[in-house]
């Protein structure tokens, strides 16, 4: 077997949940993921791509939605570049009752083996012009992205418009196997994130 | 050859005055590090937050660089700009900061500055936008030309940087 003299890929087993989202305005939300990774990524167990159940707030928790949605994928790769995003799209219905969406957002699998919390911001993109927007408003036919996976490409982002709205929370819990050996110094994360603090406190000011 | 990853977002940006933010990033290294996949550099999206005043952007950034120095550790370059209700582009901060020299995780918070213009430029600014910007930023991005420049602050851009370092230990290179 390759994996007792020197391996040559390393094994990424990401398991998680999408916990919930904040959407101030929205209710009877679901949610869709995907996972965009690079070249050298292969998936090798689990899911690719999931899709939620609609949930709504509740008197218990007014201004959360929680979907409680599990993440469970394995990949392997050669090359850390390319490293997997999950990318989350947030649909819901809007006053005609046709589904709209109600946010992007996308985030890397945590590099570092361990529980990791992310809070991701969600954005839709907007019209350019004054007569799309009219003419949007009057149909209900907001802009979306044909490919919710160009939120995870940083090409062509220069041209897009967008207004933040919302955030998603994600819990990953990430195992790797073999980076030491191929040569990565992978530790486990001690430090928590103290500046996502500051990025995230705009939950409160809504 | 040592290689370094740098995996992360450029998340977004608080506490500028001007609202519809985007930034241009690109990542500096010295000439021993080579570029070996990865978009050195970038422009955002263009956020207009709904209801509180920090811009996202939610820009990934995914470089693998080869080294055989360590002089010239790779740090990114952020010029924050924004879009006024016209479609004009004006300059809103420019910043620095380096990757972390650390293997793991980081949040980076950098602080940006926009040069200080005279007090006609100041009024000129606030009544019809605009305002003074440097016409070649990246020496001054630097420390070699900030000598006698004027700048104030501006907001804050915040950066989530995962940094994976290979084969550093072997040539003896602790980070």
């Amino acid at each position: 077997m390759a994996a007792a003299g020197s391996p040559d890929v390393f094994l990424v087993a990401v398991s998680g949940q999408i916990e919930s989202g904040q959407f101030p305005g929205f209710d009877d939300l679901y949610c869709k993921f995907c996972f965009v990774y690079g070249q050298d990524w292969v998936p090798t167990a689990g899911l690719e791509e999931g899709i939620s159940q609609i949930t709504s707030k509740s008197d218990a928790a007014n201004s959360t939605l929680v979907w409680n949605f599990p993440i469970d994928i394995t990949f392997k790769s050669t090359n850390p570049s390319g490293w997997p995003q999950i990318v989350v799209s947030v649909y819901g219905p809007d006053f005609f009752g046709n589904d709209v969406v109600r946010g992007y957002g996308a985030v890397h699998v945590p590099i570092m083996p361990g529980r990791h919390m992310r809070t991701i911001p969600m954005f839709v993109p907007e019209s350019t012009s004054r007569l799309q927007k009219f003419t949007s408003w009057f149909t209900g036919r907001r802009p979306e992205f044909t490919d919710p996976r160009v939120v995870a490409q940083g090409e062509g982002r220069e041209v897009t418009r967008v207004r933040s709205q919302g955030f998603v929370t994600i819990s990953f819990n990430v195992v790797t196997k073999d980076m030491k050996k191929l040569g990565y110094e992978v530790t486990p994360s001690d430090m928590q994130n103290h500046s996502l603090v500051s990025v995230t406190e705009g939950i409160h000011n809504y | 050859m040592a290689e370094l990853h740098v995996i992360g977002q450029i998340v977004g940006a608080s506490g500028f005055d001007e609202s519809s933010l985007f930034c241009k990033w690109d990542i500096h290294a010295g000439s021993a590090w080579k570029l070996l996949a990865g978009r050195r550099e970038g422009q955002t999206q263009v956020d207009d937050p709904q209801a509180d005043d920090v811009a996202y952007w939610c820009h990934p950034i995914d470089v693998h660089f080869a080294t055989k120095g360590l002089q010239g550790w790779p740090r990114l370059h952020l010029q924050v700009w924004h879009r006024d209700a016209f479609g004009r582009s004006a300059l809103a901060g420019y910043g620095f900061c380096a990757v972390p020299a650390r293997a793991g995780w980081h949040g980076v918070a950098c602080g940006t500055w926009r040069p200080r213009g005279g007090p006609r430029q100041r009024l000129a600014r606030r009544l019809l936008g605009g305002g003074p910007q440097l016409r070649r930023p990246g020496p001054a991005l630097g420390a070699a030309e900030r000598f006698r420049l004027r700048t104030e602050a501006a907001g804050t851009v915040h950066l989530q940087l995962a940094v994976l370092p290979r084969h550093f230990a072997r040539y003896g290179v602790q980070s």
